[in-house]
């Protein structure tokens, strides 16, 4: 059996974190926010190291919901409603700011999906026999953290 | 190993806690934070709407089309009245679900399951007065009479098409569907039921000519102990009041010899009762008040009788400028967001209505057919009585009735709540009704206290108004009019009519209760059948006018009969009736009424009690003043008053904080000697005692000195400028009247207001329910005219409506408060508030060839099977 990280590839960072923006935006139109967390898993798969399952995930995310977001406040006044929702809490004029956190969260919930994607990955990897790997994925540009951390 | 598992539970910190924090209630945002992703929370509800839509709806016989004008007002043309009522449905969902959920949870008394406990009182209150049994036995009584009444079957089949309408929208609910509260409630609405029909209209009765009257009589009365003074400052008839009907004009008792709503009937008068005493022994003082301050405290959507008020007139076709009847109505309601009516028109066969419904009822409540007009104000009589049981003092589950001790039937009415579980409740029966104490939680303690209050309301029985009002939705002529409100038995409400065939008329039509062994004005005790209301007065002869020779009909919620002329008494409480005054003088002294004339009234802010009282303070003034520069000052802005409330003068301010001051210093008896918790007296009897310089009222007992009027009368400005100083501030020429009383129109959830705007009116045509706000320092007006329309029965196609807010309940929506503008926009030139056009166009083909010309059409759905 061959470890995760002999079957999937590994992407250097600008494209794993496009890869990641158009998961995320194609899972976001599900309206389910917990599926940042797939996005963040799936981009995981397709790095070595923790941190750029972290940041990629994040970013990619960011991006993700900022596209959505501005598609919505062209077309669905979305300013219009986040500037009602801080009125709840009695604030006017910080509209933005929901927006802001919104994709925040979105982007945390996408690099804590791929830092977890990746603790999982390599547990995974490290309990499959390291003889059954066969064809490893040879890395050029950066180490993976689990070599470098054993 | 060891080290990937530490990474994994470290990396499993991250998502936890987000989930937890997306998830978890943050104060009224029980959705938890994940509502504001991008998608599938609050950003998806600010789509515009599709101009063309196809919308399944199963059941449906055949395909019904819906054009929108430019108000979002839909047009529905279908082939049968069923389908038309499904589309109805529909629409009444799509635009208002959250609205409809919100009141009759509210009146079920199931507002706990929306907001969590802290509405437990509410609940409670509701869970007493039972309006949900109510409407469900008034329910099982139409599915008994399904099969052998037509007209019953008619309205069934209406009401199975409205809630099967309502139910395919929640089936097809999506995100961008979903109402915003839904999603910030963390609420999933269940499917809409025939009983909830019954359960809004039960409430509307409720809230509208409902109250504890009894009650605080009772208190005002035991409290003040002298029935001279109680009947001198608390009289049932208001001085000076002009009733309603003019002539009184009754069927025939062949054709109608039962009551309303084919309830027992006597057709001649009961020998008047006498008044019964109030006893502290009855209900002890103390648990009056505690229970008034409940009834006060919990949340009353309609603001029950400070809200209490409507407009309503009808000009013969020999006043009328046009030779056809004219008909004007606004009913004074809640000023709400979303409001409480939805505008529709619906043609099919039979049937060709429009004006305003509730969401989620079918039927129009206000407007025209195409041969008819009709309008509503509420009649105010008083067909709600408590009596107090006798308990059993060895076993409190039993009352003394008709020689025997009964078991009370104890209902129970445990209240679900969102956060906290359930709680229990149960509410006492007695054969006269709930013991409303009951929520006073007071179970278990000694017998004195054991709930025994039960409430005997007419609105609580089997009543008829949805057939009533369908009947009336699709009547003809004056004979279907009558027929109609045959079945409106509900506590009463004056109906005006007018016909292109010439007639205007007006019933108060209702149940009017017969009592024997008791008037029905404070609780008493009735331990056997012989007291109570054992009959009714026939449908026959209830209050009624047709066609009176002084040419027009108005009424404003005052007493509609003149107790001299007509055979029965039934007592209030009534409006003050100001306004009644009012809109008589103007049509009594106008000819050639045209429809500017009556859009004009209805703006009308004159108020008639400053009128009548003013001129006597300026006098007072000027005979008793001192010269105070203060005081002269407020004395000039009065004295050159019209007595117009407008916004842009200083004069309507003073008024307002006159009229207090001259009752806080005249009614010093029920200030000083007695309970500071009393209610003031109306002010008509303010007006009665100035004017007749009542002395013994007029004088401060307080004083040890006799004071003439002119002193009490320049006194009291005195007071009125010291509150004025204290809550307006110094700077008298900011003391605008708009500067202070502004439009507050609030969500049903308190998430959003319409309105912030400077407004005219008061106790005046153009009523402003209003009230005074520290924290903002401003009159809030949260109640007034809900809906207004002028119609020209010899040019129906071009009546007039304008209500308060706008046809969506979605905030984001370009008709969530569009309407509200024209309802606002006061023109200073004509005198008049806009109105829309109400587009009454009898086919799909008509309405067409008129939007080639007019583009008013919007949008458009094709519901199909």
């Amino acid at each position: 059996m061959r470890k995760l990280d002999d079957i999937f590839p590994h992407f250097n960072f600008p494209t794993l974190v496009l890869v990641l923006t158009v998961i995320a935006i194609a899972l976001q139109l599900s309206g389910a926010w917990v599926t940042m967390l797939i996005a963040g898993a799936l981009g995981a798969l397709l790095t070595r190291r923790h941190r750029s399952a972290f940041f990629a995930g994040f970013i990619g995310v960011a991006i993700a919901w900022t596209a959505i977001f501005v598609y919505l406040s062209l077309t669905a006044q979305a300013f219009v409603i986040a500037e009602f929702f801080i009125g709840l809490l009695g604030l006017t004029g910080l509209g933005w700011l929901v927006i802001v956190i919104s994709i925040l969260l979105g982007a945390l919930l996408g690099g804590f999906s791929g830092l977890l994607g990746r603790s999982v990955i390599e547990l995974v990897d490290e309990l499959i026999p390291a003889e059954a790997s066969s064809k490893a994925v040879p890395v050029q540009d950066e180490q993976p953290d689990s070599e470098s951390e054993e | 190993m060891k080290r990937k598992i530490l990474n994994l539970g470290i990396s499993l910190v991250g998502p936890i806690a987000l989930i937890v924090m997306l998830t978890m209630p943050i104060g009224p945002l029980s959705g938890g934070l994940g509502i504001i992703a991008p998608t599938g929370g609050v950003f998806d509800v600010g789509y515009p709407e599709s101009a063309l839509q196809t919308i399944n709806l199963p059941g449906l016989d055949a395909n019904v089309e819906v054009r929108f004008d430019e108000w979002g007002i839909p047009h529905i043309y279908a082939d049968a009245v069923t389908d038309a009522y499904m589309a109805l449905g529909y629409l009444h969902a799509k635009e208002r679900l959250f609205q409809m959920v919100m009141q009759n949870y509210l009146a079920a008394g199931r507002i706990c399951e929306i907001v969590g406990s802290y509405a437990v009182s509410s609940d409670r209150y509701y869970r007493a007065i039972g309006l949900a049994r109510g409407a469900e036995e008034t329910y099982q009584w139409y599915l008994a009479n399904r099969d052998t009444n037509d007209d019953v079957a008619y309205v069934l089949d209406i009401i199975d098409a409205e809630v099967a309408g309502v139910n395919a929208f929640i089936d097809s609910m999506t995100s961008s569907t979903t109402p915003i509260e839904f999603k910030i409630l963390g609420f999933t609405p269940q499917y809409w039921r025939p009983v909830d029909v019954f359960i809004w209209t039960k409430m509307m009765s409720w809230s509208l000519v409902a109250g504890a009257d009894d009650l605080y009589r009772e208190y005002a009365r035991a409290t003040i102990a002298n029935n001279t003074m109680y009947d001198d400052l608390f009289p049932d008839l208001m001085p000076y009041n002009v009733p309603i009907m003019p002539e009184q004009h009754n069927l025939s008792l062949t054709e109608y010899p039962n009551s309303a709503g084919g309830f027992p009937a006597d057709p001649a008068p009961p020998p008047t009762a006498s008044r019964a005493s109030p006893s502290e022994d009855l209900i002890p003082t103390d648990k009056l008040k505690t229970l008034l301050s409940i009834i006060d405290d919990v949340i009353l959507p309609i603001e029950l009788r400070e809200a209490m008020g409507s407009n309503s007139w009808a000009v013969s076709s020999s006043l009328s400028e046009t030779g056809s009847p004219i008909l004007a109505n606004d009913p004074h309601l809640p000023l709400q967001a979303p409001s409480l009516w939805y505008e529709a028109h619906l043609v099919a066969p039979g049937t060709d209505v429009m004006g305003v419904s509730f969401p989620g009822i079918p039927g129009f409540v206000l407007g025209h057919g195409d041969h008819i007009a009709w309008g509503m104000t509420a009649a105010a009589y008083d067909v709600m009585d408590f009596f107090v049981e006798q308990v059993n003092p060895d076993n409190e589950s039993q009352y003394w009735y008709n020689g025997a001790w009964r078991e009370f039937e104890v209902v129970d009415e445990t209240i679900h709540t969102k956060d906290v579980g359930d709680i229990i409740f149960d509410v006492k029966w007695s054969v006269h009704g709930p013991c409303i104490d009951s929520v006073m939680g007071t179970y278990n303690l000694d017998s004195t206290e054991t709930p025994n209050i039960a409430m005997n309301w007419t609105g609580l029985d089997i009543t008829h108004e949805i057939l009533a009002l369908l009947l009336l939705n699709k009547a003809k002529n004056l004979e279907d009019y009558y027929d109609a409100l045959y079945w409106w038995d509900s506590p009463p409400h004056n109906f005006i009519y007018a016909d292109d065939e010439g007639h205007i008329a007006i019933t108060a039509a209702g149940r009017y209760p017969l009592r024997t062994g008791y008037i029905g004005d404070i609780p008493i005790q009735a331990l056997n059948d012989s007291v109570g209301m054992v009959s009714n007065i026939p449908y026959a002869y209830i209050p009624r006018s047709v066609d009176p020779a002084q040419g027009y009909l108005q009424s404003a919620n005052q007493r509609s009969y003149d107790p001299e002329t007509y055979g029965w008494d039934v007592i209030g409480p009534y409006a003050t009736g100001y306004r009644g005054r009012r809109i008589n003088y103007l049509l009594n002294t106008s000819s050639s009424i045209s429809m500017d004339d009556m859009k004009k009234w209805q703006a009308d802010s004159v108020d008639v009690s400053a009128q009548e009282i003013v001129p006597y303070v300026i006098d007072a003034w000027n005979a008793a003043g001192d010269g105070n520069a203060t005081v002269q000052l407020a004395v000039d802005w009065l004295s050159d008053w019209d007595f117009s409330m407008e916004t842009d003068i200083q004069a309507p301010t003073t008024w307002r904080f006159l009229v207090d001051a001259l009752k806080y210093e005249i009614f010093d008896e029920l200030r000083v000697t007695l309970d500071a918790n009393l209610r003031t007296p109306s002010t008509p009897v303010l007006e009665r005692v100035i004017k007749e310089n009542e002395a013994n009222y007029l004088d401060d007992h307080s004083t040890g000195e006799v004071e003439t009027r002119d002193e009490i009368l320049a006194q009291a400005l005195f007071r009125a400028l010291d509150e004025m100083v204290l809550k307006l501030g110094s700077n008298m020429t900011d003391w605008y009247y708009g500067n202070f009383h502004v439009t507050y129109f609030d969500h049903l959830a308190s998430l959003t207001v319409i309105g912030g705007d400077p407004h005219r009116g008061w106790n005046t045509l153009n009523r402003a329910v209003s009230y005074w706000d520290n924290d903002a320092g401003q009159w809030r007006v949260v109640a007034g005219p809900s809906w207004r329309m002028v119609i020209d029965m010899g040019d129906i196609e071009h009546a007039y409506g304008v209500y308060t807010g706008g046809q969506s309940g979605n905030m984001f929506s370009q008709h969530w408060d569009d309407i509200y503008d024209i309802w606002y926009a006061y023109d200073e030139e004509t005198e008049q508030y806009g109105y829309h056009l109400m587009r009454f166009y009898p086919t799909l083909t008509s309405l067409a060839i008129a939007d080639l010309s007019e583009h008013f059409v919007e949008r458009m759905i094709t519901f199909v099977p």
